[in-house]
């Protein structure tokens, strides 16, 4: 092996990719921008809804009003909250949101609570399921209601003699005695890792087929082939390619989702919500230290792959499926009750995936981070081995 | 000098090769010399198995059976030597369009192993001679397919290989352009170096070639100058030659 002619193949293949457009929109510009789009966009975007929808004047209908003229004094006080007259047409105007809800009394009502104390009214609500501000409506109705009922119950007993404090034997206090690294990483720990290894795949993605079924599509795969650079230092110079624009991705990624996280922790924290997100550098090192096996074993088996194509349609169409049977065991992080065991320490990607989320949550498991860092390396190696062998075959080479 | 011994090249197709049970013979048994400072043209018609030769020549692909000695290496036993002392220039031959005519010229120089000193002088001599000094900045892509090609040539010649091979270079190019490349392939011959050159075009074998051979079906069917060829088939014209002998062995 010929390290300079590898580095050569590498420093021209870092020039190309770095001038193609298509190249800095998918592996650079996008991975940067979709956590803020995503989380702070999307989340402003929907608060900003959300809130709108709570503002905005909410009708509501009570049918048989006559039997409960407390309750609908009580409502007639809430903001936003615009009670309007009976009628019988309130179907289809909930269905054309023109109202958000109705309340049905039954016959009687407040009569009955003060006759039968003990025995429960029942209130109908009609509404729009899944309809923002009909759920908004429902859900204040509901605080109201319950409130309303909170506050006979205390005139009972407080008739009686008794307090309120009798129906709340109990009161608690929590105090959280994990350090704040825990608490964000058991968070963390769930999505982080899933997002590590899709973001290590899909930045390889680009750069192996461009460099492989690119090459041919392009007609330059046979005057390199002619040169002098050997099969073997041609796969290795466009493999560092693959792995360090795979890397540079999902620094960026991350970078860009932890940045993301604290300004929207920044955010919270100003609308008064206790939220924080602290991460360990030992953390990051060590989730780096199985990542990297990782992105080995995906540039080597992406170059593998899309150098059987015949052009780089073809190649995208051979790898596009590669995502579902990587996102899977991806995935495993976010599934609560998998536990790492020696058997899936072997699995590729679930492996990673698994004792990522034991190390963000402050977990290191010596013994089966070597074991996956070691099974990962045998992996890699191994699609190294069929990228190099792939470059040698002239039937996958000059696929007509 | 050029040298193939009883080369052949089988593979498998299964569209091409459906009554030989997949397997296709593109070269089948090829021997010829092609002597430093003469032209070799293998004259054959489409899938005659004149880029398959070539490409064996240039070590892309390797022999089933039998070897050629190119430059005084062996293809099989010394592939990289051989690529060390070959141009390869054809129709498919691409640039890297992104690269400019500089960058391109310059990453095959080093990728032969070239010295940055050395590398600097030699494009700065095929560039002025070439005439390319102009757009040496531009993009590749951004060129004329006349300017590609000058790059192209530029890029075959940046290790002054003693031997040259041409698969087709003039295929699909305006007349202005291939002239271009017949003058280059001319005068690499002057210069001394050996020269392959594959086409289906009677016109440009017969004003280039110093030794035809006449190539169909993989296999070598008429071989010699074009006096010789003529006194042969006793025809005056290259292309009756070539319809009188292909014909023939049907």
């Amino acid at each position: 092996m010929n390290l300079r002619a590898a580095g050569v193949v590498f420093r021209k293949e870092l020039m190309d990719t770095l001038r193609d457009h298509r190249f800095l929109i998918t592996s650079i510009v996008v991975p940067i921008l979709s956590f803020p789009v995503l989380m702070l966009g999307f989340g402003s975007l929907a608060f900003v809804v959300a809130t709108r929808a709570t503002q905005q004047e909410q009708k509501v209908m009570i049918l048989g009003a006559l039997h409960a003229p407390q309750l609908k004094q009580r409502l007639e006080k809430v903001k936003n909250f615009a009670i309007v007259p009976e009628a019988a047409d309130y179907t289809p105007r909930i269905n054309e949101k023109k109202l958000q809800a109705v309340v049905h009394v039954p016959e009687g009502m407040e009569e009955n609570l003060r006759a039968h104390p003990g025995q429960a009214q029942t209130l109908r609500i009609y509404h729009y399921e899944g309809e923002l501000r009909s759920r908004s409506t429902v859900s204040t109705l509901r605080q109201e209601i319950r409130g309303y009922g909170d506050a006979l119950v205390g005139d009972r007993l407080k008739g009686r003699g008794l307090s309120i404090e009798l129906l709340t034997p109990f009161k608690f206090e929590q105090t959280n005695v994990a350090p704040d690294e825990r608490v964000t990483g058991n968070i963390l720990g769930l999505m982080l890792p899933y997002f590590v290894i899709i973001f290590t795949l899909t930045g390889a993605m680009y750069p192996a087929m461009d460099l492989t079924a690119g090459e041919k599509e392009r007609g330059t795969i046979e005057t390199i082939l002619a040169s002098p650079t050997s099969r073997a230092d041609l796969v290795l110079g466009k493999f560092l390619l693959v792995l360090v624009v795979a890397l540079v991705t999902t620094i960026l990624s991350l970078a860009s989702f932890a940045g993301t996280a604290l300004a929207g922790a920044e955010l919270l924290q100003r609308a008064n919500v206790k939220f924080f997100i602290v991460i360990s550098g030992k953390a990051i090192a060590a989730v780096f230290f199985m990542v990297l096996p990782l992105a080995i074993f995906f540039s080597a088996a992406l170059i593998a792959i899309a150098i059987l194509a015949r052009n780089y349609k073809e190649a995208q169409s051979y790898l596009q499926p590669l995502m579902f049977v990587v996102i899977f065991p991806a995935m495993a992080s976010l599934i609560p009750g998998v536990r790492l065991t020696t058997v899936l320490s072997l699995v590729p990607v679930l492996n990673v995936s698994l004792v990522s989320r034991e190390i963000f949550s402050g977990h290191y498991p010596w013994d089966q981070i070597l074991v996956i860092f070691g099974a990962t390396s045998v992996y890699a190696a191994a699609a190294i081995y069929v990228a190099v062998r792939q470059f040698q075959r002239e039937e996958v080479l000059f696929r007509t | 000098m050029i040298e193939a011994l009883n080369l052949s090249k089988h593979f498998k197709d299964k569209k091409r090769g459906k009554e030989t049970g997949g397997k296709v013979i593109a070269v089948d048994g090829l021997s010829f010399r092609c002597q430093p400072g003469q032209i070799y043209g293998l004259l054959g018609a489409n899938g005659a198995g004149k880029t398959t030769t070539l490409r064996m020549l240039a070590t892309i692909l390797q022999p089933t059976s039998g070897t050629a000695k190119v430059a005084g290496h062996d293809v099989v036993e010394q592939p990289e030597q051989v690529r060390h002392h070959i141009g390869f220039l054809s129709t498919a031959t691409a640039l890297y369009g992104r690269l400019t005519a500089r960058e391109m010229v310059e990453y095959f120089g080093r990728l032969y192993g070239m010295n940055e000193a050395d590398l600097a002088r030699r494009i700065e001599e095929l560039f002025t001679r070439l005439d390319m000094n102009s757009f040496k900045d531009g993009r590749c892509d951004k060129l004329s397919t006349g300017q590609k090609q000058k790059v192209s040539i530029a890029r075959t010649l940046v290790h002054d290989p003693p031997v040259m091979i041409f698969d087709e270079p003039t295929l699909g190019l305006d007349v202005m352009t291939a002239r271009t490349i017949v003058g280059f392939i001319k005068e690499c011959r002057q210069r001394g170096k050996t020269v392959i050159f594959s086409s289906h075009v009677m016109s440009e074998v017969e004003k280039l070639c110093d030794h035809i051979g006449i190539i169909h079906n993989g296999k070598i069917l008429s071989e010699g100058t074009l006096d010789e060829l003529k006194t042969r088939h006793q025809l005056y014209d290259l292309e009756d030659i070539f319809v009188r002998v292909v014909g023939d062995s049907r």
